[in-house]
């Protein structure tokens, strides 16, 4: 059942426009983010749902109702912001009780079927910061203040969270912490979120719907791996950080054999091919575009047979450099006509394959790995 | 030793602070110099005298507590509703500190006198502004609200905007807002500004001596009272008033002070 639907927004300060017909539905108990550029007007459209600054044109649905005309108070859209801004005049308690004791959330408790959390202490229990009740804002860590902010919006019993930026200011463990702790939340209380972040991981870890917010319109929609696999356009591509990205013409479209033949383009000679899985939508000549991840390409064991998928797209070229960056080795090879590739691979396994700066090896890109794009505008590199 | 440029000037700075501070103390503790101990003690027994200062007391009280009333709703619209209107009203709520308040005292005394409409509407209702308390009541008002009026603006322009946003979201209307995050928050912004107003109110003579006509034991307020007495030459009973009028507005600024850098070490 969709909850809430946003139609047609636009929004702009002095001449700039920054929402330019942003549409997009969410769906009732499910985490939903947008996931855009800093400045792209995120936080301004969180803020338009919830009512604090009003939209110059379009509707937002609210279980199906207009909610225009509401105060901010009467719409039971919670914010969460990067910031607790827990109240520093009370203490973590009553900072969490606050939303109970007011009279436009009171009437809910009555009319309301859902599972409510009933108490404050049952709220505090859950969010796992039992024991701070007497501490004030100043006296607490921020993983901890921002756990009781994210209290503090689940006891009004919000019809949906709005979060903005919520991890932006935290440690890397206390952001592990809260994920994890918004994703338990969601699953058992199903109180529908929506996220608004610039960070991949935040969308990948949480939502189960992710919007692309560029230029002041919604460009890309979906589940995040589908997004993050295939962008629909060069914006996305860009936007979500895709490397390994190529030109080529296409040569042949083979629907029956599941087959796209590219001639590729950047290369020196212009005579390597790569095979794709089909994919709609495209002619024969069309120039295109098409990206692999960089987790996706397959560096080649010498000491083994090769299995199947393997066989496909095969290079072969020198390792330029490798870097451990947090969590993988990021090699960058480069292959003898000049197309460089960027691969993803866990450390052990860069051990264990023996591989050095300067080492030649075999990879290979798997067909289904590859996604096309149509080419419509230059690149911006 | 040799002196750096950074030394001459911090010494330079303080020797010109210090000695205008050693000026300034020396010119208001002359008063209490000036008599003898038993001649100021005769002095505070003197029951007109005490008569005044209560009146500067009584009216000063009821000047706050209208403060308190109109100030607040003043101070939020200044600082959270700003718009050409909040403009045109900060003009209008900062006036009275840059005009002499002896023009503000001869403008009530000619709007409120009989010959003016206004003045001429509520004398028929029986409201008397003219040489009553009530008239010193509304100049002192006047005069000391802007003092008021800013300091609590200020108190409330330090709250952060995203926080009052976010409580909106979680159901709070707006006089929630006001009554649970915003007065409390500024606690101490409004005792500094009811202290200062307070202040304000208790010393001022020129525009209360325009419509308080003198009338002894009724509208003679301590200040007042230390001019009569200078005009008729007794120094002694001056001196007396005088003394108690520093002492209590040493009180109250150092309430103000102190409220107020509590204001500034919690934001």
């Amino acid at each position: 059942m969709k909850l809430l639907e946003i139609k047609n927004i636009c929004k702009s300060f002095l001449d700039k426009k920054i929402l330019n017909g942003i549409n997009l539905d969410i769906e009732s108990g499910e985490i939903s983010s947008i996931f855009g550029y800093s400045g792209e007007g995120k936080s301004t459209l969180l803020k338009i749902i919830c009512g604090i600054i009003k939209q110059d044109n379009g509707d937002i649905m609210l279980n199906g109702k207009n909610i225009n005309n509401l105060e901010p108070y009467e719409r039971h859209t919670v914010l969460v912001m990067d910031e607790p801004l827990l109240f520093p005049h009370m203490n973590v308690f009553e900072n969490i009780a606050f939303g109970s004791k007011l009279s436009s959330n009171k009437k809910r408790y009555i009319n309301n079927n859902k599972k409510i959390l009933k108490s404050t202490k049952e709220i505090m229990e859950l969010l796992g910061i039992t024991g701070l009740e007497k501490r004030y804002p100043n006296e607490i860590s921020m993983g901890q203040a921002q756990r009781v902010s994210l209290a503090r919006a689940l006891i009004v019993n919000p019809e949906i969270i709005l979060m903005d930026e919520p991890f932006s200011n935290l440690d890397i463990i206390s952001k592990t912490k809260v994920r994890k702790l918004i994703k338990d939340i969601n699953g058992e209380l199903k109180i529908p979120m929506l996220l608004v972040t610039h960070d991949i991981e935040d969308v990948l870890n949480l939502s189960n719907k992710m919007f692309i917010l560029n230029h002041g319109k919604i460009q890309d929609s979906g589940k995040p791996k589908d997004v993050l696999k295939k962008p629909s356009s060069m914006d996305t591509a860009f936007l979500l950080g895709t490397e390994n990205i190529f030109e080529g013409i296409i040569s042949e479209i083979d629907e029956k054999n599941n087959l796209i033949k590219i001639k590729l383009l950047n290369g020196k000679e212009g005579n390597r091919y790569i095979e794709t899985d089909f994919q709609g939508n495209f002619e024969i000549n069309e120039l295109v575009l098409f990206v692999i991840r960089p987790e996706e390409i397959i560096i080649l064991r010498e000491d083994r047979q090769t299995s199947k998928p393997v066989r496909e797209n095969h290079f072969s070229g020198m390792i330029n450099s490798a870097i451990f960056t947090s969590r993988m080795m990021e090699i960058l090879i480069s292959s003898e006509d000049t197309f460089e590739f960027k691969v993803l691979i866990p450390f052990h396994a860069y051990e264990v394959m023996n591989l050095f700066e300067g080492k030649t090896v075999s990879i290979s890109l798997k067909k289904s790995a590859i996604h096309i794009i149509k080419k419509k505008k230059p690149i911006r590199l | 030793m040799p002196f750096n440029k950074n030394k001459i000037f911090d010494i330079l700075i303080y020797i010109i602070s210090f000695s205008f501070f050693i000026a300034l103390v020396l010119l208001l503790s002359g008063i209490f110099f000036q008599t003898s101990l038993n001649l100021f003690i005769k002095e505070l027994k003197n029951i007109h005298l005490w008569n005044s200062i209560f009146l500067s007391f009584k009216i000063s009280f009821i000047v706050i507590l209208i403060n308190l009333i109109i100030g607040i709703p003043i101070a939020y619209i200044l600082s959270f509703n700003r718009s050409k209107i909040s403009f045109i009203l900060d003009l209008i709520s900062t006036l009275p500190l840059t005009t002499s308040p002896l023009v503000i005292g001869f403008a009530v005394l000619i709007t409120m006198g009989p010959l003016n409409p206004i003045g001429r509407l509520f004398i028929d209702n029986g409201i008397k502004f003219v040489f009553t308390p009530s008239g010193i009541i509304l100049v002192q008002l006047i005069i000391s609200f802007p003092f008021f009026v800013n300091i609590v603006k200020t108190s409330f322009d330090s709250i952060n905007r995203k926080m009052i946003d976010l409580s909106k979201t979680l159901g709070a209307s707006s006089i929630n807002i006001l009554l649970k995050i915003i007065l409390p928050l500024s606690y101490n912004g409004i005792l500094a500004g009811l202290a200062m107003s307070w202040s304000r109110s208790m010393g001022e003579y020129a525009a209360t001596q325009m419509v308080s006509g003198v009338i002894p034991n009724i509208t003679e307020t301590a200040p007042i009272e230390i001019f009569v007495k200078t005009s008729y030459g007794n120094y002694p009973a001056a001196i007396a008033i005088a003394c108690i009028l520093m002492l209590i507005s040493l009180f109250s600024l150092g309430i103000f002070k102190y409220f107020n850098y509590k204001t500034k070490a919690k934001n």
